[in-house]
């Protein structure tokens, strides 16, 4: 037990989140390199910039987009929220990356984590209950759907216990083990699932529009490579 | 009509002919992908799907039906998949290696083509995923995938070859006809408002040539009466050319390579008459069509100007002179065609141009970007034989909106909206509202007995009207009608 909690913490959390931040970095590098291949093809070199900032933004933290589905927003928002502030922000977590690279940032009190763990935690649950009893999205979801919002509430639930042992049923070692390796699998899904909106989002209108944007001969390349020039309509 | 049915909507018999069409399909598919530039938005899309359903919520359709079917979301994952599995590097080794994936197969094809044209393609859904996926985009590059293996609506491959083979036109009107047509046009004026005013016909170096939907010529007479009238108070230099005289590209519904040639051919009749402008009527997609010019074309292209935007800037300069006093009375509303209002470029000059000229001018909700479609978007106003699912699921939403602003007449300046909406109000017990164009009421109050004010270039003009113009695909017959009108002149 006691190994299998030095590696996770160590080699383990490495690699994990080294994988995270360089397949993040990997598809925001492809989409840039795309965009940009794009743009160059493009026949129409002029796109709405400011209708695209305008909608990226909005949905980057839809604050105007609450009317629509106010519950289901709200939930996903305040979610959100606590899901990047409770991980980046607690003074122990900013403790152990002084203790590692020797940086350190501001940190939120103890008792504001308290509060936004279960409110993550809840919130959390509450998107898996709202996607099973709508029909449209229980009929969309995959199995990823399901399984992710479960899954990041166990960081956050053993975090939780790990804080308040009090309260904790489990044995400290075991709390400790399946935080760290519930947040090291995260880590490694983050880029192999729709995790990765967190990297990709702030691209995805400008590429929605790029889409509409072929390049000049397109068609008639297209017809040429299927041998269908000069083919009957 | 005669045609098999396999689809909710005929196709020609070819289509059923054609073998090996998975292969075949996803061999277009790979062309599409290096040539266009599809590969961007399937390749972000099929990262960020979040399943959130929001979509959903947004689609006139799946409200309808609330069949899990019609969820945007669910209708492109029937490509994403494809691309997937044939064009990603997890999807193939996945593929290869532990067998996973699907094989695309005749019957899924087929499913799709149903699919995607229950679809108008009217964006309305991307307005709401928050992951800014463009359902109608997939569902645009569905429809020319599968148009490469032949499942088409025969209407609109029917269309394009009259286009772009036949006559020139979709719908089939040979020159000595259009010629006709303006001259009865222009004798409506004279005997109806006892005023002169021109369709001129292939006028070497006017500033604009005119694109209407060509059916105008055969439905929308008041339409295209209120353009000419429009044209000629404001002293606006125009022409319609006899080389190519139809704005509707449905290439845009189905296919590229269709839409690259119609486009290329409406800028080549801009060029062969010298002209500036590329003028378009009152259609919704034509604009839309026009507006991939520059795609096309390159930046160097003729500008293109929607009619509306020409007669709002014409009335908010004082150009265009009204009737003193004279307003439509009865309740008036007005619907976005999707193709020129959902990126937001064309909503406020017809909503100026109605405020104006009428005195119960009332909106429906949601409207602007916002709007619902008519139910016959995406090419589908077209297809006959799909009336009841258009004015039914695909409408109901639309029909609710017009009936709950009690408005005599639903105005919208799109050829295929007009044609949509008149068949929505009949079989959703509308009698009572009647669907016009923004110039048809134009006409009735734009103060016709004017004089009107000189144009620099008018004698060139004038000159110029004189060499008419005669496509090698008209005969000898046509040629001799056209002499005559000439004389007649
Ligand atoms: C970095 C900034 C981030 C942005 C801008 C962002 C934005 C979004 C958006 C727009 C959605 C669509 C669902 C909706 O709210 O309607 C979403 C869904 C989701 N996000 Fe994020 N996100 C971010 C980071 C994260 C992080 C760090 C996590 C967790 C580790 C996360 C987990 C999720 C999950 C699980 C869903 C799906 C919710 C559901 O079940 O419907 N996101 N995100
Ligand atoms: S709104 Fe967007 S992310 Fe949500 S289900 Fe629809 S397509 Fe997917
Ligand atoms: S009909 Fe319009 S709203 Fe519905 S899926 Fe198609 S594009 Fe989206
Ligand atoms: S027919 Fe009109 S409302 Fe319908 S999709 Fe086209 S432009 Fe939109």
């Amino acid at each position: 037990m006691e190994s299998l909690l030095h590696f996770a913490r160590g080699p383990g959390f490495l690699f994990a989140f080294a994988f995270m931040v360089l397949g993040l970095l990997r598809h925001l590098f492809l989409m840039i390199w795309q965009i940009a291949r794009t743009y160059i093809r493009a026949g129409d070199k002029s796109l709405p910039y400011s209708a695209i900032a305008i909608s990226s933004l909005e949905w980057m933290f839809p604050i105007r987009k609450l009317r629509d589905q106010p519950v289901f927003s709200l939930t996903s928002i305040i979610f959100h929220l606590a899901v990047i502030i409770v991980p980046v922000f607690l003074l122990g977590h900013i403790e152990l990356w002084q203790r590692g690279i020797g940086l350190a940032w501001p940190g939120i009190s103890n008792s504001l984590a308290d509060v936004l763990t279960v409110v993550a935690i809840v919130t959390g649950l509450a998107l898996l209950l709202q996607r099973i009893t709508a029909r449209a999205t229980r009929s969309l979801s995959r199995f990823q759907d399901y399984a992710l919002p479960l899954l990041i509430t166990i960081p956050f639930a053993t975090g939780y216990l790990m804080m308040h042992p009090a309260i904790n049923p489990f044995p400290y070692t075991l709390t400790f083990l399946t935080h760290l390796v519930s947040a090291n699998l995260l880590f490694i899904l983050v880029p192999l699932t729709k995790l990765s909106h967190m990297a990709l989002l702030p691209g995805s209108q400008l590429v929605s529009e790029l889409g509409w944007h072929w390049p000049r001969d397109a068609g008639s390349r297209v017809a040429a490579s299927l041998g269908k020039e000069g083919a009957p309509v | 009509m005669t045609g098999k049915s396999k689809y909710s909507y005929y196709v020609e018999g070819t289509a059923l002919e054609v073998e090996d069409r998975p292969r075949k399909f996803l061999q277009a598919f790979a062309a599409v992908l290096e040539h266009s530039s599809y590969s961007l938005p399937l390749e972000v899309y099929t990262r960020l799907g979040a399943k959130c359903s929001r979509c959903a919520a947004a689609c006139q359709l799946y409200e309808a039906t609330q069949d899990p079917q019609d969820i945007p979301c669910h209708r492109s994952e029937r490509l994403l998949r494809i691309y997937r599995r044939y064009f990603t590097k997890t999807g193939t080794l996945a593929a290869r290696f532990l067998g996973k994936g699907f094989t695309l197969t005749d019957e899924y094809l087929d499913e799709m083509a149903d699919a995607f044209y229950r679809c108008t393609a009217c964006r309305r859904c991307k307005l709401t995923c928050p992951m800014g996926i463009d359902h109608g985009l997939i569902t645009h590059l569905a429809r020319w995938l599968l148009a490469e293996i032949e499942i088409v609506p025969k209407a609109l491959q029917v269309a394009v070859r009259a286009q772009l083979e036949g006559v020139g036109n979709t719908s089939a009107i040979p020159v000595p006809a259009l010629i006709d047509t303006c001259e009865f046009l222009e004798e409506e004026f004279r005997d109806i408002y006892e005023v002169d005013v021109k369709f001129p016909i292939d006028v070497e170096g006017a500033e604009y040539v005119f694109f209407p939907a060509v059916s105008d010529f055969l439905m929308e007479a008041d339409t295209l009466m209120g353009n000419a009238a429009v044209m000629q108070l404001t002293g606006g230099s125009w022409t319609i050319g006899t080389g190519n005289f139809d704005g509707i590209n449905y290439g845009l519904f189905y296919s590229d390579r269709m839409m690259e040639r119609i486009v290329r051919n409406v800028v080549s009749e801009v060029e062969r008459l010298k002209a500036k402008k590329v003028l378009v009527g009152e259609c919704g997609h034509a604009t839309r069509s026009a507006w991939f010019i520059p795609t096309f074309c390159g930046k160097e292209a003729p500008e293109v100007v929607n009619c509306l935007q020409y007669a709002w800037q014409q009335i908010e300069s004082g150009n265009l002179p009204l009737k003193e006093g004279v307003k439509i009375e009865e309740r008036t509303t007005y619907h976005d065609p999707c193709n020129i209002a959902r990126v937001g470029r064309i909503t406020e000059e017809p909503r100026e141009i109605l405020k104006r000229i009428c005195s119960d001018y009332v909106e429906m909700t949601p409207n602007r970007t916002e709007n619902y479609c008519c139910g016959g978007g995406g090419g589908t106003v077209s297809i006959d034989e799909i009336r009841a699912f258009r004015t039914g699921p695909l409408g109901q939403r639309k029909a609710e909106q017009i009936r709950a602003t009690g408005a005599k007449y639903v105005v919208s300046p799109c050829a295929n909206c007009k044609k949509q909406l008149r068949e929505l109000c009949e079989d959703n017990g509308l009698d009572d509202v009647e669907v016009v164009g923004v110039h048809d009421l134009l006409l009735r109050v734009v103060d016709l007995k004017r004089d009107v004010p000189e144009v620099e270039n008018r004698e060139a003009a004038e000159e110029a009207e004189q060499k008419l113009y005669v496509p090698a695909s008209v005969g000898a017959a046509a040629k001799q009608d056209l002499k005559i009108s000439d004389d007649e002149e």
